[in-house]
């Protein structure tokens, strides 16, 4: 059905897109010396692709993820991935060194980082989906309790840790916009094709899903599988996006959620693209504040943190009347 | 549609016990008994939404665990007793998704039709374009049915599909269940409580108690003091109006 809603939506998308175009293009072009175009480029237009990349994969994962578990106000990174992240990078750095391949060579690290976080989380959360019905308080409760597991091994790890291993270790695991990893690029987009692409029936019945397990069966839809393959997708966009810029899947909770209040519609095709621009829109405009407002002083990630955490009370409180 | 010796066991509790009927094609059939009888669990099972322990449920010869899915969607649709949806959706798109067997994500023009129907028979044209979730109860349920209708399915199974109606629109949702059945020649397999509706609107009845058939037969078969009496625990009395047996309990 094309209804009026649907292509008012439609228009909103597309004022978006040239949103983001003009982000990016202020972002490549403000301030730039004409003397040294091609260097500034060669620094900036990496940088951009990372965050329009970690935009898109937070922007999808974070709608996909509240459409499964049924609820809005959850972000993946309730997932327990982000701790998991950091403690594989501090294991590797342990075990092996950080001048060893695994640490050292980033697209080594990043598929080191892929296959742990995919099979973690379909062991863990495909095992417990089945068990516990979809019920989401469980998922949420063990995202916690693997939050601090994660956390307090890699903690101990760093107490034992040589000093000098550990400073290089810090500047791969608190990652900003502004110390992006570009190496990655190639990988992580054929990993978000490759995930597109596989996950394409799944995501067309993202609608149908949404409906319940009872209603997405009744319409003859296998509801356990594609939920089970769908996680999957979720984990490793959130692996694509950790690796690429550190921890900051937060923002997913303040983009679905604009994207919802915005679109108000079912949806998915139209919600995970609005959501993926107001992501491209937030990081891009965001990192061209930071550094020519502020100088790099402060580091986006504290904006996204404190204007989340404000954007979530907003919902918890306007919520409660359902 | 035949069942065998359905059974179901949640923690060990007898749910549902060796629950054997055959549902006659082309009839009204309403299942009545307590609150925790095992309807909906009957319900479930036989539309392979819930799993059960043992026992046959044989859909057209064949078990209703080896169809497709997606065919069974064509064949046979469910209201299911409790629905949640939480989703930013109209009731126009919800009745839509009736057709999701049939077209996918794409609605042709005769899906449009079909919608139109479904629409036009729960009387919901005024509010086809407002948001679900700002309907009263009753609305959403009359939606929910609607979609089920949509679905166009040989085989509708409604779990308590009175829910929440009011007395016209509970009384228009039973005509319906009769042309369903009379004109459209469709199987209804329904839950309800209120046990005249089942009299006056159905052609079987199947009394529930404890998780198994305490009566099975045609209206006037079911319709006696003593079973009921005996199911309810309630006193009763029965009258009869237009030919057909009515209830007093009190
Ligand atoms: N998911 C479940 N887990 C545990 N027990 C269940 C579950 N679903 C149903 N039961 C139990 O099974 C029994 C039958 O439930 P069922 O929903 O089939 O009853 P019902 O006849 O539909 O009742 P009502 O008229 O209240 O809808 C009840 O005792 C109920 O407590
Ligand atoms: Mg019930």
């Amino acid at each position: 059905m094309r209804t009026a809603a649907h292509r008012a939506n439609a228009r909103k998308l597309i004022l978006m897109a040239a949103l983001v175009l003009l982000a990016a293009a202020a972002y490549l072009l403000v301030e730039v010396n004409p003397k040294y175009f091609s260097y500034a480029m060669s620094l900036r237009i990496p940088k951009l692709i990372v965050m329009l990349i970690a935009a898109f994969s937070i922007g999808g994962a974070s709608i996909v993820f509240q459409s499964i578990i049924n609820n809005t106000i959850v972000t993946p990174c309730l997932l327990g991935m982000n701790s998991l992240y950091t403690l594989i990078h501090t294991a590797v750095v342990f075990v092996a060194g950080s001048g060893s391949i695994l640490a050292a060579n980033a697209n080594v690290s990043f598929a080191v980082d892929l296959v742990i976080m995919g099979v973690a989380a379909t062991l863990i959360y495909g095992y417990l989906f089945q068990k516990t019905n979809h019920n989401v308080l469980y998922v949420l409760l063990i995202g916690t309790v693997l939050t601090s597991f994660f956390g307090s091994i890699q903690s101990t790890l760093t107490r034992v840790m040589d000093p000098n291993e550990y400073d290089t270790l810090l500047t791969t695991l608190v990652a900003s916009f502004s110390n992006v990893n570009s190496e990655i690029i190639l990988f992580s987009l054929a990993v978000l094709a490759v995930l597109i692409f596989a996950l394409r029936r799944d995501l067309a019945l993202l609608d149908v899903l949404t409906l319940g397990k009872a209603q997405a069966t009744n319409l003859g839809v296998d509801y356990d599988r594609s939920i089970r393959r769908l996680l999957l997708g979720v984990t490793l966009a959130i692996a694509v996006a950790t690796a690429m810029v550190g921890p900051i899947s937060f923002m997913g909770l303040i983009i679905a959620n604009l994207s919802r209040q915005l679109l108000k519609t079912y949806r998915h095709s139209q919600l995970i693209l609005g959501s993926v621009f107001f992501g491209m829109i937030i990081l891009v405009a965001g990192q061209l504040i930071v550094e020519h407002v502020y100088s790099y002083a402060i580091p986006i990630s504290v904006f996204i943190t404190v204007g989340g955490g404000i954007y979530f009370l907003y919902l918890l409180l306007t919520k409660r009347r359902v | 549609m035949k069942v065998t010796e359905l059974t179901k066991q949640y923690d060990g509790k007898t749910v549902v016990d060796s629950v054997s009927f055959e549902i006659p094609k082309g009839k009204v059939l309403s299942l009545i008994g307590p609150n925790g009888a095992g309807k909906s669990t009957v319900m479930g099972i036989i539309s392979r939404l819930i799993a059960r322990d043992a026992g046959l449920v044989d859909f057209e010869g064949q078990d209703i665990s080896r169809w497709k899915s997606k065919e069974l969607s064509k064949r046979l649709a469910i209201l299911t007793q409790s629905n949640q949806i939480q989703m930013k959706l109209t009731v126009r798109e919800l009745v839509a998704f009736g057709r999701f067997p049939y077209s996918g994500g794409r609605i042709t023009a005769e899906d449009e039709a079909i919608i139109d129907q479904a629409i036009t028979y729960m009387e919901l044209d005024e509010m086809q374009d407002r948001f679900i979730d700002e309907l009263s109860g009753g609305q959403r349920q009359r939606a929910m049915i609607a979609m089920v209708i949509a679905q166009d399915t040989e085989f509708v199974l409604l779990d308590e599909p009175t829910n929440n109606l009011d007395i016209y629109h509970a009384t228009n949702m039973m005509k319906i269940v009769r042309r369903l059945c009379d004109e459209l020649g469709k199987t209804v397999i329904l839950v309800l409580h209120e046990i005249n509706y089942a009299a006056f609107y159905s052609d079987y009845i199947c009394a529930f108690a404890d998780g198994k058939i305490a009566k099975f037969g045609t209206v006037k078969e079911v319709m006696t003091r003593q079973t009921l009496s005996q199911i309810y625990k309630v006193d009763f009395e029965i009258m009869e109006i237009e030919g057909k047996p009515l209830s007093i309990y009190y």
